[in-house]
């Protein structure tokens, strides 16, 4: 027997299962918080900052990540504000500058709204989101990825840079990483890198629901949990 | 590599990952640097994945990986020594031995680090040479600093 | 010393004695700070008692080494008592004529004297300098009576009496009651209400709790604590018995940046005396209360001046910091309620319990009370340790205090609060110096650095300085502030190498804004402050590099030349050697020249040039 709480998301009334993240809670009855470091299974890390939110405490707004936040009774939340809109669009601006060559980027920046791109693009394979190293750690108890360096230095790698010979090949960090599928438009090289907008037509019909689940194509690319369970994939 | 000096520093520590970032302490003032045999039996013996001792060895400034230079040049490059011209010690040293913060000289003579602050900001700039604070730096200054380092080891590799 | 102190009355036996004990006729204090270390102040210490050995003078003068008065520019100090005089800038070579005629002969070394810079004269008596006297050295003031190796000074000055006080009858509704009231707020740069921080960890549930001494001081500019701690360490020690008792909790941590070795030396041995004389560890003077303290060292890391970030460096991970939703007062080192503080916050506990919440809360302006240790370096004269009441105008700490100007060039800012501060020009001088009324000017009192800066100063590469800074120090863990400081710093070198563009100047503040509310930590919050403040208040020089592609300040390297005027040089080829890229030819007697292609324009030449044949154009 679970315990349930009540709490305002976005003005409805959610009967949450206690314990549970404000994301899995907002998700799970259709409110479409864009994510990318979030993960079903994994630790929550809150590092992408794409599922920020308004936590609403004392008259005063808090802006936090919602795959951080537990749900507690009377919780007032607003996912979808003026405010969280452009919060969310430039990082999702960053993240597209610096990773074009990714479905999940590119599928993220016109989800949460990017048109234009202020900053020269770079050409990066990693945005350090940390799933791989998480489903090593977490699920497989392997160990054998992990996070090296500091600031701009920091990068995911193996112990002294050689693949250990505990690490399982199980190619699960493979898998999970949102940066192995490329753009529909296809590859970019260097220098011809851009925003795809190839989806611009789901924005469309997204834009004026941006809180609430379509269904759209765009989550495919950032593997989001409500998409694959809509589309009955495992 | 020391194995005593490893045995000496593990001691009484297993299986106790809290103390990963004390132990790595102690391996870089005993060996002058983290090598890689180290952080292999540091894991070991606390416990800790090799990932996280490798995560942690990177993570801190005070480690350095690779071995270092007879002699640790360090510069402050603060706030305070900023404004007071600590830019021109980089310069300098660079000029001289021709190498970067984080560098070695080829002779294995100095290594030049920066450092955020030192907390001798009144005196700034501030330059460390092996332990010792140098306050009210000029590349002048700092040129005779490191020649009188040259003429001492000449004396010693050449008898007194 | 022999058994442990028991009971109160233990040690207020000792105070007593030590107290009454027989000074010798004449007492030499000497600095023995880091900062005089640096400027050799052992050396002249040692000269200083074989002089008096030899002379036979040890029985009737005292040596006392104590840790940093505050007058740094002038290091080493020697102060000698009772006549109260007061030496700068002491060399070992002037011990002999020290020891020879003031201390046996009573006579002044006139030389040695401090020359006041603004009226030219030389002034004799500590109690008589204007860097001083303008000060309220409550606090930082006491480093001049303590040894820091030798508890019974702290004890004899009054230490561990509010311990005693608070053990002995008071109980912890009623100590934080008097924190709150006195109003004293996280010296660290929070500014968080200690008593409510205290309150709050009181309150938390559980069977362990922890309080914390945030000695980590990564503010580069900023030394405040390691003065305190290096002098003082029992005054941090008391307060967190003080603390512990207040909220339950019998172990606390000192935490302190590897790059402070004294401190951590000087904070090791005061808790090793306390632990022998019964001060720290079980049944403390017969009270029933249990409390011991470690210390620990930093590695290396500005990020592990944030409190979740220290508390994983505790135990033993890298320092990277978790989302605040919920405080460290309730989830904190390992998961227990744990209480961090500031050197100086603990530090002020003894005084506001011994002196009373009214006495400290009577101090201030505006809501921040009591005095406040600021680190005031960069282009001004007097250099030091400045201890005022919250509320004094900053002009007054910058000019009456500080000197004024160093080298005669305008003062154009002060900057403070560290990198996640900001700049406030000097038409601001008048305010007062208040956590409030600093963050309402887009600034921030921070941990107490003020860096003077004058006309040489470019505010450009002052804000591109602090994002360098902070993109090195930055964990790297979120993405608006990976992502964020790259860019901003990617835009500021653009502008400081001539390529700025208008609308970067938005983008900045766009992409300021966006990681002062997105950020995961702090570290990320604020670090868009230092150019933001700039740009606000020094738009015009931020213009001049992108509109004209020019320096005002001389400094930005890609816009800078250095010529020599060939009417001027007179080819003595001092420039020539100095030069460290060999940028610089010429034949002796002839004027010489600047390869502009190899010159790195680090300004070397210019300083040594003797006939100011160098400019920077």
């Amino acid at each position: 027997m679970q315990e349930h709480i009540a709490l305002t998301i976005d003005g409805a009334r959610i009967h949450a299962v206690k314990g549970a993240s404000v994301l899995d809670t907002a998700m799970e009855y259709g409110i479409c918080i864009p994510h990318l470091c979030h993960y079903p299974g994994l630790s929550d890390i809150g590092v992408c900052r794409l599922c920020i939110v308004e936590n609403i405490v004392g008259g005063k707004s808090k802006v936090t990540t919602s795959c951080t936040l537990t749900v507690a009774e009377g919780m007032v939340v607003r996912t979808d504000t003026e405010k969280i809109r452009r919060l969310r669009r430039n990082i999702a601006e960053l993240l597209v500058a610096k990773a074009p060559n990714s479905r999940a980027i590119q599928d993220i920046a016109v989800r949460c709204g990017v048109t234009n791109v202020r900053y020269p693009f770079q050409n990066d394979k990693c945005v350090l989101c940390g799933r791989c190293v998480r489903v090593c750690g977490e699920m497989w108890q392997a160990h054998a990825l992990g996070f090296i360096g500091r600031g701009k230095d920091r990068r995911v790698g193996f112990p002294f840079d050689r693949k250990p010979d505990y690490c399982k090949t199980c190619n699960t960090c493979i898998d999970i990483c949102p940066m192995t599928i490329t753009p529909c438009i296809g590859p970019m090289k260097k220098g011809e890198e851009r925003l795809c907008g190839g989806c611009e037509g789901q924005l469309t019909m997204t834009k004026n629901f941006t809180d609430s689940c379509v269904w759209c194509k765009l989550g495919e690319g950032f593997q989001c949990t409500r998409h694959v369970q809509m589309a009955g994939r495992p | 590599m020391s194995n005593e000096m490893l045995e000496r520093i593990l001691k009484g520590r297993r299986s106790q990952p809290q103390q990963l970032v004390e132990v790595l302490q102690d391996v870089q003032e005993a060996f002058g640097y983290v090598p890689q045999e180290a952080m292999t039996a540091v894991s070991r013996e606390l416990g800790v994945p090799l990932i996280e001792v490798s995560r942690v060895a990177h993570f801190y400034k005070a480690f350095s990986l690779r071995p270092r230079g007879r002699h640790v040049v360090t510069v402050c490059m603060g706030t305070a020594c900023h404004v007071r011209g600590a830019p021109r010690m980089l310069d300098q040293v660079k000029g001289e031995l021709g190498i970067e913060p984080g560098q070695t000289t080829q002779d294995r003579m100095f290594t030049l680090e920066r450092v955020n602050c030192l907390g001798a900001c009144a005196l700034g700039p501030v330059v460390v040479l092996d332990g010792e604070y140098h306050p009210k730096m000029t590349p002048n200054k700092l040129r005779e600093l490191l020649a009188s380092v040259y003429a001492a080891e000449k004396e010693v590799t050449h008898g007194s | 010393m022999g058994a442990k102190l028991k009971t109160f009355a233990d040690l207020a036996a000792v105070r007593a004695s030590a107290q009454a004990r027989k000074t010798p006729a004449t007492t030499v204090t000497m600095c023995c700070g880091t900062g005089c270390q640096a400027s050799s102040s052992p050396r002249v210490a040692e000269a200083l008692k074989s002089e008096l050995a030899s002379k036979g003078l040890v029985d009737s003068v005292a040596v006392r080494l104590t840790g940093c008065h505050g007058f740094c520019e002038q290091g080493p100090i020697m102060v000698i008592d009772p006549a109260n005089i007061l030496y700068c800038h002491v060399k070992p070579e002037d011990v002999p004529e020290i020891v020879g005629k003031t201390i046996r002969a009573g006579e002044v070394v006139e030389r040695l004297l401090y020359t006041d810079p603004v009226s030219g004269k030389k002034i004799t008596r500590e109690g008589d300098i204007p860097f001083y006297r303008a000060q309220d050295r409550t606090l930082l003031g006491q480093n001049r009576w303590i040894d820091p190796s030798n508890i019974e000074d702290y004890i004899a000055i009054g230490g561990y009496s509010a311990a005693v006080k608070v053990l002995s009858g008071m109980s912890p509704e009623a100590i934080i009651e008097e924190i709150r009231k006195s109003g004293l707020r996280g010296r660290g740069g929070g500014g968080y209400p200690t008593g409510r921080k205290w309150e709050q960890c009181r309150a938390a549930g559980g069977d362990e709790k922890f309080v914390i001494c945030n000695a980590d001081e990564g503010d580069p500019g900023a030394y405040m604590d390691r003065s305190v701690l290096e002098g003082n360490p029992h005054a941090i020690l008391e307060g967190m018995l003080i603390g512990s008792y207040a909220m339950g909790a019998n172990q606390g941590y000192v935490y302190v940046r590897k790059e402070y070795p004294l401190a951590v030396k000087n904070t090791r041995k005061a808790i090793e005396q306390a632990r022998e004389w019964g001060l720290l560890g079980e049944n403390i003077l017969g009270s029933g209360h249990s409390f011991d303290v470690e210390v620990a060292r930093g590695a290396g890391a500005f990020v592990c001046g944030e409190s979740t970030a220290l508390m994983h460096s505790l135990e033993g991970k890298v320092g990277e910091p978790r989302p605040k939703d919920v405080h460290t007062v309730q989830d904190g080192l390992w998961h227990k309620p744990s209480c961090l503080n500031n050197v100086e916050t603990w530090a002020n506990v003894p005084l506001i319990i011994n002196h009373g919440a009214a006495w400290f809360a009577a101090k201030g302006s505006n809501g921040s009370t009591g005095t406040k240790i600021f680190a005031l370096t960069g282009r001004v004269k007097n250099t030091g340790l400045v201890e005022v009441s919250m509320g004094t105008p900053l002009r007054r700490i910058v000019y009456d205090i500080g000197g004024g100007a160093y080298d005669g060039v305008a003062i154009k800012a002060v900057q403070t609060g560290g990198p996640s501060g900001g700049c406030l020009p000097a038409a601001k001088f008048d305010l007062p110096v208040d956590f409030d009324t600093l963050a309402e000017a887009g600034s921030m009192v921070g941990s107490g650095g003020m860096v003077v800066m004058d006309e040489h100063t470019c505010m450009v590469d002052v804000a591109k300085y602090f994002l360098t800074f902070l993109q090195d120090e930055s964990c790297g863990k979120c993405v608006p502030c990976k992502l964020g400081l790259e860019r901003m710093l990617e835009i500021l070198t653009d502008i400081t190498e001539g390529r700025g563009r208008p609308e970067q100047i938005e983008l900045l503040e766009d992409l300021g804004d966006t990681m002062a509310q997105a950020c995961l930590c702090a570290l990320g919050k604020t670090a868009p402050n230092p150019v933001l403040s700039t740009l606000h208040y020094f738009r015009d020089e931020y213009e001049a590099h992108i509109n004209h592609k020019a320096c005002p300040a001389g400094v930005c390297r890609a816009l800078i030349r250095y010529a020599i005027d060939p009417s001027v040089c007179k080819g003595c080829g001092a420039c020539l050697k100095a030069c460290p890229h060999k940028a610089i030819r010429g034949r002796s007697k002839e004027p010489h020249t600047v390869d502009d292609t190899v010159c790195s324009r680090c300004g070397i030449c210019k300083d040594v040039c003797n006939f100011d044949a160098i400019s920077v154009c």
